[in-house]
């Protein structure tokens, strides 16, 4: 436990002075304040639009806008901040391996699986700060413009998109373990994402993988319900487990 | 006592048999030099100590006990510096100690006693930049530091020397000879110069196993041949030597003023008695000494 | 005018937040004499260029030296 604390305080000096934070936090901060400014721009850029428009033939009518539209920014958004998120921590396992720092660590006594953990905890905890941050600043700015209410299960949508997150995060660590370097993590992660995403193309099969969790818009207009979301809620539990847990077996057979 | 005993170990790595039955005892509070060219499987066979490769066949033990693959238990009684050391560059000397101490460990108070200890030992004691830019000097200083911080019984060092100016390699090497009252050296090695400062003990790793180990001077010892040579200041001397004895040879030297014979064939006393009688003008007599590079080649071939 | 002010809770923080990030990203690039590839100037105006976000990620992806 003492040395699982230890390897995580390094990971977090680490991530603090190499600047990762402060990069991250600004890029969630960014988003967290375009959400509602585009929101609040959309009816003047309809204003300027409008005229080439009715020009073409096209009737623009007034459009108001309210704390939905602001959430749908959000969950647009978000993506990209998730995609910055992995480029950025890509290399968190490898640059390891390539620089040879582990070895001295783990022949001092550190157990293999502690390195996975550490790093999967400071991943989670660096993913779950950005992203509640960037949902608490889009949250004050509708709050203070519009009306929060309107937007329902607003709680459990944004959930759902930060549990997704997390399994992105556990394919990261799995790929880490198997790669041995940043970009065999960005393939590896990108390419079992894109995997489901086309899969969830398929009628009916959508609603049981890990993808179902990024549509959680539709939560907060109402055209969902929340137990639509239950059986990819749990699967993306499992899948996440299996991968991390098989991330510290493949971690511990590694050749360093 | 042994701390470390190899016995019969086998690697192969694809097709190509690195290691072909390596056997080698260290004794307690040897500095042992292991020499061997590059690629002679120094380093595999230190990684199998470590636990960091799986040997094919073979036996490892540190401190009597047995080394696993993996994460061994034996790694509390070694401390190791790799050839290249690599530390978290984020991190300065002081801060790097700490989290060796907490991943050992190792209590606070412990681990602040013995760094500023280690750190004066290595000369960073007032080095306060982060490790980043710091010399590959420093950093096997450092790395000397952090292998020592666990109080190790065996200290392993993979060449040590091998990237340093002069400099450096002494100051590595009296850093080396200053902890021998307090664990046992064992460091790899093709520099001979610096085996013969601080060894006592030595094995000639080639070709997959040891070509020769033991104790430095008993090798030297064995070794050891009778012969000796004579240079003299001039021609004159050699031709007056050459004629009066029968057993001396001229050596193959440049100068042609080198004489070697063999105490089996002629009396070193009765030609140092010879040469004072005659007022001969040599520069000097000499024992011939097997030198480790001789050896060496003798031994590889 | 009217309209200005009515964005300023937007430009304000934006502006400081972007000001920061493009300050460290400058100042990275600039304290550092190598890159994992390209060179100073490439990434000054990547940064510039890009500094709304993109390129200060660019550059440490890709620019960024491993320590």
């Amino acid at each position: 436990m003492k040395t699982l604390y230890a390897f995580t305080k390094k990971e977090i000096i680490d991530q603090l002075r190499s600047n990762k934070v402060l990069v991250l936090g600004i890029i969630f901060i960014i988003f967290g304040i375009m959400n509602p400014a585009i929101a609040k721009l959309t009816p003047w850029l309809f204003e300027k639009m409008s005229d080439s428009l009715a020009e073409s033939g096209i009737q623009v009518s007034k459009i108001t806008v309210d704390a939905l539209m602001s959430w749908e920014q959000f969950f647009k958004n978000i993506p990209m901040g998730l995609i910055a998120f992995v480029l950025l921590e890509s290399s968190i396992f490898t640059r390891e391996y390539q620089s040879g720092t582990l070895v001295l660590s783990l022949t001092k006594g550190l157990k293999r699986h502690n390195v996975v953990i550490a790093k999967t905890v400071v991943l989670i905890l660096l993913w779950t700060v950005c992203f509640w941050m960037c949902y608490g600043i889009t949250y004050i700015y509708n709050d203070y413009y519009w009306d929060n209410s309107i937007a329902r299960h607003l709680l459990f949508a944004s959930f759902c998109w930060w549990f997704f997150g997390i399994w992105v995060i556990s394919i990261m660590v799995l790929s880490s373990t198997l790669a041995q370097n940043g970009s065999g993590v960005l393939l590896g992660t990108g390419g079992v994402v894109f995997a489901i995403y086309l899969i969830s193309m398929i009628p009916k099969v959508d609603k049981y993988l890990e993808t179902m969790l990024t549509t959680g818009y539709k939560l907060t207009t109402g055209a969902s319900k929340v137990s639509d979301y239950n059986v990819a809620v749990i699967v993306t539990l499992i899948v996440s487990v299996i991968f991390f847990a098989t991330g510290i077996v493949a971690f511990n057979k590694k050749r360093l | 006592m042994e701390v470390l005993s190899i016995e019969n170990l086998h690697k192969r790595f694809g097709d190509k048999e690195v290691l072909k039955g390596v056997t080698l005892k260290v004794p307690e509070h040897s500095i042992f030099g292991f020499i061997g060219k590059n690629g002679a499987g120094k380093t595999t066979t230190m990684k199998h100590i470590l636990g960091l490769i799986k040997g094919d066949e073979g036996e490892i033990k540190v401190c009597d006990e047995k080394v696993v693959y993996g994460q061994t238990k034996t790694n509390r009684y070694i401390g190791y510096l790799p050839d290249v050391p690599e530390f978290y560059s984020f991190m300065n000397a002081r801060e790097y100690l700490n989290f060796c101490g907490e991943i050992t460990g190792l209590d606070k108070s412990t681990v602040r006693e013995r760094s500023d200890e280690l750190l004066c030992a290595v000369g960073l004691d007032k080095e306060k930049h982060r490790i980043k830019g710091y010399s590959r000097g420093m950093k096997q200083r450092l790395g000397i530091a952090q292998a020592l911080l666990g109080e190790p019984k065996l200290l392993i060092c993979d060449e040590p020397t091998s990237a340093l100016d002069p400099v450096g390699r002494k100051e590595i090497l009296d850093i080396l000879l200053s902890v021998k009252d307090r664990t046992t050296v064992l460091f790899s090695t093709h520099i001979l110069a610096d085996v013969e400062r601080i060894c006592t003990d030595i094995a000639f790793l080639d070709g997959g196993s040891i070509k020769l180990s033991g104790k430095l001077d008993a090798i030297k010892g064995k070794y050891r041949s009778d012969e000796y040579i004579i240079e003299a200041e001039n021609d004159e001397a050699i031709k007056v030597l050459l004629e009066e004895f029968e057993g001396l040879k001229r050596a193959d030297n440049m100068s042609g003023k080198v004489l070697t014979f063999k105490e089996a064939d002629v009396s070193l006393y009765k030609v140092l008695g010879y040469i004072s009688e005659k007022k001969l003008p040599v520069i000097k007599v000499e024992r011939l000494e097997p030198s480790l590079e001789n050896l060496f080649l003798e031994v590889v071939g | 005018m009217d309209k200005i002010r009515e964005y300023l809770p937007f430009i304000i923080p934006l502006a400081i937040v972007e000001i920061i990030l493009l300050a460290v990203t400058l100042h990275h690039i600039f304290t550092h004499e190598n890159y994992k590839r390209g060179n100073r100037l490439l990434w000054v105006i990547v940064a510039i260029v890009g500094m709304e976000f993109i390129g200060p990620i660019l550059y440490f992806v890709l620019g960024k030296e491993d320590e």
